[in-house]
C-alpha cells in the first residue's frame, strides 16, 4: 500500500471516504466476530487500532465526529448493557472516555503530520519551480524569451488564466505596447491594472493591502530597484487570499523580473565598453590622421614659406624646385583627405556602394594612367635627378585574358589599387618593379599589388590595416616617410565592401604581396546589340 | 579680343588665386562670390563698348557647386536654359552620381578641388572648342598620334593602314570622337549607341570598349586614348588639332 502521506489530493477525495469506512466496517465485522471470544477492553483495542488506521485518511473535518461515532457504536453494541447508550459508572465510562481520547489525539497527530508533508510536498514542488525557471533565465541573454515559461509556471500555479506583461526596453512614458511583450489573454482592465502595477512596482489584490477587492492578483517583476513586467493571475476562488501561494508567484515573478535587470545592466555596460572603445579608436585615428597630415604641411610650409622669405636670393631652378614640392605634397594630402573621408564613409552602417559592371582592364588602366603621370610629375618636380630606373618602367600590370566583368564601385576598387601601388612605390626601393596582377581564380578575381621590397616583419602583417599602425615607425630610417596609416585601413574596407577580402602575402624571393580577392558574379546577359 | 569667363567661387582665396592665373593666360575675368551674384553678371553684364558680338556676355562660366545663397545646380539650370554658354562645375564634394547628374544636366566638365591650374586650362579649351567659340564646323576630322578617324568617309587608320570597326564600334567611336577631350557619361554613349532603352546595359560598353580598345590603342591594359572615368563615363583625349 502506497503511504498515504505521500499521495496526490486529487484521489484522495474520493479514497478518504472510501478507505476509512471501510477499515470502520471490517473493524466491528472482527469485533462483531472476537465478540464472546474476548473481553470488552480487548474489544476496545481492536477500536483504538482501527481509529488510528482510519485517521491516516479521513479529511480532517471527518476525522473527530468519526471516531467519537465510532465510539458511541462501540458503546451501543458491547458496553453492557447492550443495545442501549446506558454506561455504567465506573470502569466502563473510563474506558470509553479513554478510547475517545487517545482517538481524538491519534487523529490529531495524524492530521498534523499530514499537513505538514503537504507543505513539504508543496515547498518542494514550489523550489523545483524556481530552480528551473532560474536555471533557463540564469544562462538566457534575452530572459523575454523565457517569458513563456514564467506564464505556464503560474498558471499551473493557480490553475487559472494568467497573462504577462514583460517589459523589452526601458519603461516607455505612455503605455505603449509596442515596448512590451505580452503573453496570455488579458481585456483592457487587466492591461490597465498591469500597467499601473509595473510603474507602482507593488502588487495588487487580494491580501496584499492595495486594492484587495480585485478578483485577481497583480504581481511587479521586480529588480532590485523597479519593476521590469507584470503579471495578473485569477485566482480559482476569488477573493480568497493565500499567503504561501502569493508568496511563491511573487517569487516566480522576482525571478524574471532580476533576469531583466541583469540583461538591462549588462546592456549598458557593453554600451559603455562600446562606447568607450570607440572613443579610443576615434581618438587614436585622429592621432595617426593629424600625424599623417603633418608631415606633407610641414614640407609645404618649409617649401611655400622659403619661397615667400627669401625670393630673390632663390635661382630659378630652386624656386621651380619648391613650387614642384608644394605641387606634390598637396597632392598627397588631397589623397590622405580621400582616403580618410572614404574609410569614414565606409565605416558608416548601411553604406550604399554604386555598384555596376565594370571591367577590371579598365580599372587597372586608370590606376597605371594616374600613376605614370604622378610618378611624372614628382620627376618633374625633382629637377634633373633621374632615378635609376624609369618610374614609367617600374610599375607593370599582368592581366589575364578574358576576364569576367565584376559587379563593384569602379571609382572605389580604382581608389584601392592606387593606394596599394603608391605604396608599393613608396616603401620598395626606388629600382625594383612593381606589379599589378589581376587573374581569375575559380569563383573568384584576385587583384594582386605586388613589389620587391623590405616586406613587412610577420608581427606586422594584420597589423598594417589597421588605421593607426604605421609600419615606417619601427623603422629607422628617415627616408621611409610614414602615410600608409589611412591607406591600408581604407584599402580592406573597400576590399570588405565588396564582400571580397585583403591579405598580405609575403613573396618567395622578398618583398610582400597585397591580396585582393573579390566574388565572381555572373553578368546579365549580352543582348545582342543593333 | 580676349575670352571673357565667368568665375562663380565663393572662396576669396581660390577666387584671387584662379582670378589671376587665368588673367596670366589671357583671359578677361569676371568674378561672382555667390549665386545672385553670378545671375546678375549673366543678366546685365555687356560687352565693353564698340564689340560687336552677339549672344551671351561672356564665353564660359566656371562654376562652384557649395554657394552661400544656394546650390550652384541651379545656376547651371539658368544657363542651361538661356544660353549656350559652355560650363566648367568645380566642387569638393562630388560624388559618382552628382558627377553623372551634372553632365547629363548639361555641364560641360567637372573638376574636384583640389585641382590644379593646368589641369582648369585644359578643360576649359576642350569645353570652348565644343561650344564653338572658335567657329569651327562640326567636328567629323579627328586625329591623335597615329590614330586618324573621318567620321564623314567611315574610315578609321591606325598608322596610316585601315582598321575594320564593326558598326557598333564605329558608332561608339563616333560619339566619342565629337565630344573629344569632354568625359561622355556611360548614359549618353548607351543612349546614342544602342537606344534609349539600354542605358543600364552597362556591360555592353565595357565589352565594346575592350574591343575598341583591342584595335586602336597599342596596349589595351594602358590605353592612351580611349580614357576610362571610373564611375562616370569614357573620354577621348583632344585631338591633336586642339
Amino acid at each position: 500500500m502506497a503511504s498515504p502521506l505521500a499521495t496526490d489530493t486529487r484521489p484522495t477525495t474520493l479514497r478518504a471516504i472510501v478507505v476509512p469506512v471501510g477499515v470502520w466496517l471490517s473493524a466491528f465485522g472482527a469485533m462483531s466476530a472476537l465478540d464472546g471470544r474476548l473481553d470488552l477492553s480487548n474489544l476496545a483495542m481492536v477500536l483504538v487500532l482501527a481509529s488510528a488506521l482510519a485517521s491516516l485518511w479521513w479529511p480532517p473535518w471527518a476525522s473527530l465526529p468519526s471516531s467519537a461515532l465510532a465510539v458511541l457504536a462501540f458503546n451501543w453494541l458491547y458496553v453492557p448493557p447492550r443495545g442501549t447508550l446506558h454506561v455504567e459508572l465506573g470502569q466502563h465510562a473510563v474506558l470509553l472516555a479513554a478510547m475517545l481520547l487517545v482517538n481524538w489525539i491519534i487523529g490529531g497527530l495524524m492530521l498534523r503530520l499530514r499537513t505538514r508533508a503537504e507543505q513539504a510536498r508543496r515547498h518542494l514542488h514550489d523550489a523545483e519551480q524556481l530552480q528551473t525557471l532560474g536555471e533557463a533565465l540564469r544562462d538566457a541573454t534575452d530572459p523575454v524569451a523565457h517569458a513563456g515559461t514564467l506564464h505556464a509556471a503560474l498558471a499551473e500555479l493557480v490553475e487559472g488564466p494568467v497573462a504577462l506583461l514583460v517589459l523589452q526596453q526601458e519603461v516607455p512614458e505612455t503605455n505603449d505596447p509596442h515596448a512590451t511583450v505580452c503573453i496570455g489573454e488579458t481585456d483592457d482592465d487587466a492591461m490597465a491594472g498591469l500597467w499601473h502595477c509595473l510603474r507602482q512596482g507593488r502588487a495588487m489584490g487580494p491580501g496584499t493591502t492595495r486594492h484587495d477587492e480585485l478578483d485577481a492578483w497583480y504581481l511587479p517583476l521586480r529588480g532590485r530597484k523597479a519593476a521590469f513586467g507584470a503579471a495578473v493571475l485569477h485566482l480559482p476562488h476569488p477573493g480568497r487570499d493565500d499567503p504561501a501561494l502569493r508568496a511563491h508567484a511573487q517569487a516566480l515573478c522576482d525571478q524574471m523580473g532580476l533576469a531583466l535587470q541583469r540583461r538591462q545592466a549588462a546592456d549598458a555596460e557593453r554600451q559603455t565598453r562600446d562606447q568607450a572603445h570607440l572613443h579610443a579608436v576615434r581618438n587614436a585615428m585622429l592621432a595617426a590622421i593629424s600625424h599623417d597630415y603633418r608631415t606633407p604641411l610641414a614640407t609645404i610650409l618649409g617649401a611655400a614659406s622659403s619661397l615667400h622669405d627669401q625670393d630673390e636670393r632663390l635661382s630659378d631652378a630652386q624656386r621651380r624646385k619648391l613650387a614642384g614640392t608644394i605641387v606634390d605634397e598637396t597632392r598627397q594630402l588631397a589623397r590622405l583627405t580621400d582616403n580618410t573621408l572614404q574609410l569614414a564613409r565606409l565605416d558608416a552602417p548601411g553604406v550604399a556602394l554604386s555598384m555596376d559592371w565594370e571591367s577590371a582592364e579598365e580599372i587597372v588602366g586608370t590606376v597605371l594612367r594616374r600613376t605614370r603621370r604622378r610618378l611624372a610629375a614628382a620627376a618633374e618636380a625633382n629637377g634633373t635627378a633621374a632615378p635609376p630606373l624609369d618610374p614609367s618602367h617600374r610599375l607593370r600590370a599582368r592581366l589575364e585574358p578574358d576576364l569576367p566583368l565584376l559587379h563593384c564601385d569602379a571609382l572605389l576598387l580604382t581608389q584601392m589599387l592606387d593606394n596599394l601601388v603608391d605604396n608599393a612605390l613608396k616603401y620598395a626601393p626606388a629600382e625594383t618593379p612593381v606589379e599589378i596582377l589581376v587573374r581569375r581564380e575559380r569563383d573568384q578575381v584576385l587583384l594582386a599589388v605586388r613589389d620587391r621590397g623590405p616586406g613587412v616583419p610577420p608581427a606586422w602583417r594584420d597589423r598594417v590595416f589597421e588605421v593607426f599602425q604605421r609600419g615606417a615607425e619601427r623603422q629607422p630610417d628617415p627616408q621611409q616617410r610614414a602615410g600608409a596609416g589611412v591607406g591600408l585601413a581604407v584599402c580592406r574596407a573597400i576590399a570588405r565592401a565588396h564582400g571580397g577580402e585583403l591579405r598580405l602575402r609575403p613573396r618567395g624571393h622578398g618583398g610582400c604581396a597585397f591580396e585582393c580577392r573579390l566574388p565572381v558574379e555572373s553578368p546579365p546577359p549580352m543582348e545582342p546589340p543593333r | 579680343m580676349s575670352l571673357r569667363v565667368l568665375l562663380v567661387e565663393d572662396d576669396r582665396e581660390l577666387r584671387g588665386t584662379l582670378r589671376e592665373a587665368l588673367e596670366v593666360e589671357g583671359y578677361e575675368v569676371l568674378t561672382a562670390a555667390s549665386l545672385c551674384e553670378g545671375l546678375a553678371l549673366i543678366a546685365h553684364a555687356t560687352r565693353p563698348t564698340g564689340e560687336a558680338h552677339e549672344g551671351p556676355p561672356v564665353d564660359l562660366v566656371i562654376l562652384d557647386l557649395g554657394l552661400p545663397d544656394g546650390d550652384g545646380e541651379t545656376l547651371l539650370a539658368t544657363l542651361r536654359r538661356r544660353h549656350a554658354l559652355p560650363v566648367l562645375v568645380i566642387s569638393a564634394r562630388l560624388g559618382d552620381g552628382q558627377k553623372i547628374r551634372l553632365l547629363d544636366a548639361g555641364a560641360d566638365d567637372y573638376l574636384v578641388k583640389p585641382f590644379s591650374v593646368g589641369e582648369l586650362l585644359a578643360r576649359m579649351r576642350v569645353a570652348l572648342r565644343h561650344r564653338g567659340t572658335r567657329v569651327t564646323p562640326s567636328v567629323t576630322q579627328y586625329v591623335s598620334g597615329p590614330l586618324a578617324v573621318d567620321l564623314s568617309a567611315h574610315r578609321v587608320s591606325l598608322d596610316g593602314s585601315a582598321c575594320h570597326l564593326t558598326p557598333t564600334e564605329f558608332k561608339l567611336l563616333a560619339r566619342l570622337v565629337r565630344s573629344a577631350g569632354q568625359v561622355v557619361t556611360h548614359r549618353q554613349l548607351l543612349a546614342d549607341v544602342w537606344g534609349p532603352e539600354c542605358t543600364e546595359h552597362t556591360h555592353y560598353l565595357r565589352l565594346y570598349m575592350g574591343q575598341l580598345r583591342a584595335k586602336l590603342e597599342r596596349d589595351p591594359a594602358e590605353p592612351q586614348r580611349l580614357l576610362t572615368e571610373p564611375g562616370v563615363g569614357y573620354r577621348l583625349i583632344e585631338g591633336d588639332d586642339g
